[in-house]
This record gives structure tokens, sequence and C-alpha cells, in this order.
């Protein structure tokens, strides 16, 4: 349309409309930059994934105390961005003087399932797909051989007669296996007998869950989905903070909770008292009192030499 | 000439290329991977931390009207209610009663009114040894009778506590036999389990469930 079309455009003069040839080659680079733009657009949902300030994160046991602020602070607000929540997010450090121990009544459990659902909505699982730290298995009378064990029994009504009930969960071992063969030192055992992750530290993979003789450690493979309104607020680093797809979890003994001084929420959801926990320190506290005088039948697999924290034991 | 002309194409090329991937990604061309089967959240009900049962301390607590527990409401101070009993000698409750189910105990002994309520004061438990306990005391009222049973109680090895295990941080509530046992028929009742874990529904599972020992 312009006269000078054919020869090679010179500068438009100030106030004229570009010509036809510089229109075309702008508008081209210009939808190209946005195809660009817009081919790269996953790369956005690479942030749910990990952050700068996570990815230069210091390891958990070198980090001073401001650093714990600041990471305090950036997992406070990813949370609230990503659930419309904002959390309380702590860092508790074991109390002096004090190893956790639990124990389980096998005489009193009913199988009901309400510790492991109680965990679920405690800990900030995965609700789809579903992560569960405990896991009850249906047993036969006169057998302790787990392999007869049921865990997806679907009864109308519990318990069964004939059957007797035994929740698994983490044993927080004495001697564990799953410390053990982590390549970068991301779960250890603190001085209070837990062992605990440090999710912003694990690689995911995944030698853990094949070291651990109890099936106590579970992988997100997927992103965890949890809804709004189920979300616990409450939370702390070690413990039940939102976990991010690739990581290792597992039952930390409610650390958010204990470390306050309160019990498990599987301990306060369970109809009968069967589960019992305490300092094994403190002489006059209830768990010391049922290791010295039940019939402590288990620990688990107690021929690995694991040495767990965690007991079942018998009324009568 | 011909080398910006192959610049061009390429440039080009390279445009149309990222036009076509941002068209594809923003129509979601292939659509995401197939969403993972969708599982029901578990009824809030079995998060409930509430016992199973409220004791007469717990509705004295609560300011709730006690008015249920008047028994002189109907029966007379003077002479305690009868007990009746029909040829099999087993204890007839009275109608105005109906909602008492005995079963105290395997055998039959135990469904007498007055082995643990007191003939004399209806307000009042009596104790075998003699003492007269109030309505919210009713924990030493069975452990009058179950000893072991109360001595782990009171350790904390038996019933349900809830709260802090560490009192010097905050208070612990240790629950009443009466909070989970029902005086008049002790023998908790089964109750439907929460949901299981949503098995893989891989041959292997479902060969285990065809093996399970429960159908």
């Amino acid at each position: 349309m312009t006269p000078s079309a054919s020869t090679p455009p010179p500068a438009p003069p100030p106030g004229h409309d570009p010509d036809r040839r510089s229109f075309l080659r702008s508008s081209a680079a210009f939808a190209g930059l946005t195809a660009l733009a817009a081919s790269l657009s996953p790369l956005r949902e690479l942030g749910d994934y990990t952050s700068t300030e996570q990815f230069l994160q210091k390891y958990y046991k070198e980090m001073t105390p401001e650093d714990m602020k600041k990471v305090l602070r950036r997992i406070t607000n990813e949370v609230e961005r990503q659930y419309g929540i904002r959390p309380h997010v702590r860092d508790l450090r074991p109390m002096d003087g004090v190893e956790f121990v639990y124990a389980l009544n096998l005489t009193r459990c009913i199988g009901c399932r309400k510790c492991v659902h109680a965990c679920v909505a405690e800990n900030n699982q995965s609700r789809s797909p579903e992560i569960q730290y405990i896991r009850v298995l249906k047993m036969p009378h006169g057998s302790m051989d787990v392999d007869k064990g049921n865990h997806t029994y679907d009864d109308k009504d519990v318990p069964d007669p004939g059957y007797f009930y035994m929740p698994i969960q983490c044993q927080q071992c004495k001697n564990p296996p799953c410390v053990k063969v982590c390549p970068v030192n991301a779960t250890w055992q603190e001085k209070d007998g837990i062992t605990v992750i440090d999710y912003d530290w694990c690689i995911g993979c995944r030698y853990c869950e094949a070291a651990c003789p109890y099936w106590a450690r579970r992988f997100n493979f997927t992103k965890p989905e949890i809804p709004k309104d189920r979300l616990n607020p409450e939370m702390s680093y070690l413990g039940n903070r939102p976990r991010k797809q690739g990581v290792m979890e597992k039952c930390h003994f409610c650390i958010q909770r204990t470390r306050a001084g309160r019990y498990p929420a599987c301990l306060e959801v369970c109809p009968v008292g069967a589960r019992k926990f305490g300092n094994i320190l403190d002489p006059e506290s209830e768990i010391s009192y049922i290791l010295r005088t039940k019939r402590i039948f288990i620990q688990l697999k107690e021929e690995m030499g694991t040495s767990p924290r965690f007991f079942y034991y018998f009324d009568k | 000439m011909t080398g910006s002309i192959r610049i061009k194409w390429c440039l080009g090329a390279l445009v149309l290329g990222f036009v076509g991937l941002a068209a594809a990604f923003l129509g979601d061309l292939w659509g995401h991977p197939p969403a993972h089967q969708q599982i029901a959240l578990v009824d809030k009900s079995f998060l409930e931390q509430t016992p199973w049962r409220r004791t007469y301390a717990d509705m004295v607590r609560a300011k709730e009207d006690m008015s249920d527990f008047d028994c002189y409401g109907c029966h007379d101070q003077k002479k305690p209610p009868p007990l009746r009993f029909d040829k099999n000698s087993i204890l007839i409750v009275p109608e105005e009663h109906k909602d008492i189910v005995m079963g105290h105990g395997s055998h039959n002994r135990n469904n007498l009114c007055y082995n643990c309520h007191n003939e004399s004061n209806l307000l009042t438990f009596q104790v075998r040894d003699g003492r007269e306990l109030k309505f919210a005391d009713s924990s030493q009222l069975c452990g009058s009778c179950h000893g072991p049973n109360y001595r782990d109680w009171e350790a904390g090895a038996h019933g349900r506590i809830n709260g802090y295990w560490n009192t010097s941080l905050g208070a612990a509530r240790k629950l009443d036999c009466a909070n989970c046992h029902n005086p008049h028929n002790p023998h908790i009742p089964t109750r439907k389990p929460a949901p299981g874990p949503h098995a893989l529904r891989t041959p292997v599972y479902e060969y285990q469930a065809s093996r399970a020992p429960n159908p």
C-alpha cells in the first residue's frame, strides 16, 4: 500500500504509520516471544515443587535459630498460598530427660481403625492418593504371625469373635535400619527417641522404605492432596507440615503434640484406651508402670535387632 | 541472499513451532494425566474424641437438667422400692426403668439393684464395706469389686486419659469407668469400623482378599 514497499525500509518518520514489512516483522517477533513464554508455561508449576529459598536451604542440624526462623516463615507463606489458611509452624526440640515409649494393649484393641484416621487428620497426610501411617491387622487367635494378618478387613461390626487386632506403625527403633541406609542423612534419631525426617533434605530414593521391617514408611508418589477444611494448622517442621511430591514420610509420634506435652492423636481418639504413651525415664509415668507390671508380649520382629520403642502387651 | 532467506525460514519455522506448542499447552491438547480415583473423605464421626457414654459427673459439670436423677420424685423416701423376680429368680425390670438392660457379668448373680444402689438413700451408692458414695464417685464403687482393674486405672494403664502426658504443661483428663462401660451392662458393644485402606486393585491384592480369613 505504501509507495516505499519495495525499497529497503527506512526508519519511518516520527508520527507516521509503520510500513507493512516492519509491522509484520515486529508482530511476528512479538508472537514468537509470546509463544515462547507460553510454551514454557508448565515451568510455572515448578514453583510448587521447590522454591529457590528451599533449594538453597541448609541442613536441619546446621541451621542457626535465624535460619530456622526464615525457613518457618517460608513454610508459613507457602502453606497459606496453597491452602488459604495461615498455619502455626514451629520447630519443637526434644525435652531434656524425656524418652518416648509407646505401648499397645492387644487385649483391648477392637480394630475400629479410629486411630488410623485420627492420625491422617492430625498429620496432614494426603487423602488422595491415600497415605496412612497406621495399619490395623486382623489376626486369628492363637498366632502372632503377621503374615496371617489381614489389613483390608471390611466387617460390619468389630471386634469379630475369634480374632484380635494389631495396629502397626513406626516402631521408633533404638537401632533404626532406615537411618543407616539414608544416603543423605535426611532421617535421624533424635535424643527423645523419635526418628524424624527432614522433608526438605530427602531425595526420595526410598532406601529407608526398603530397609524398614515394619512397612512404616510411606512415599509421596504424587502431589499430596489435602482438602482445605481438613488441614491441621498446628504444624511443626519435622512433623506434620505438608509434604511435597517425591519425599518420604512416616509416623513421628505426633511430634507437634508430644513435644508440647500432649498425647499423640491416635491415643486420644482410641475409644477403648488400648494405646498408652509416655516418658520411660519418668518412673511415675503410666508407661513405666505398664512395662514394670504387664505381660509385655512382643517387640515386633524382635529378632531383627531393631529394638523398637513400641511395645505390645496383654492385660490378662 | 540465500543465507538470509534460510535464516528467515528457520526463524519462521521456530516461531510456528512455538506457536504450535503454546496452542497445545494452552488448549491442553493431550489432556492431563488421568485423575486418580477420588477417595471419599472419612466420616468426621470417626475422628471424634468424645467418650461413648456420658456420666453423671459429666452432666453435673455441664450443668445439665438433672431432674431424671431425682429418684424421690417417684419413689417413697420412707420405704425402699421392692425388687420383683420371675419364676427363674431373674430380676424383673419395672416398666419405668425399661431402658436399663441388666447384664453385669456372665452369670446372673450381680443383676440386683441394691448391690450398688443404696436402698435407704436412692441418691447414693452403697459399697459392700459400708461406705456411701455419691453418683459422681462411681469409679470407686466399681473399684470395690474390680480391684486389679481399678489399680491399673489409677496408675493410668486401664482406660482412657486425654490431654497432656506432661502434667506440668497442661491438664490430663482421666475418664471414669462409666464413660466407657455401661454399669448395668458393662461389656463394650461391637461397632462399625472406620473404612480400611484403599487396596490397589492388583491381582495380588484380590488374590489375598479372596483368601482373607473373613468373607
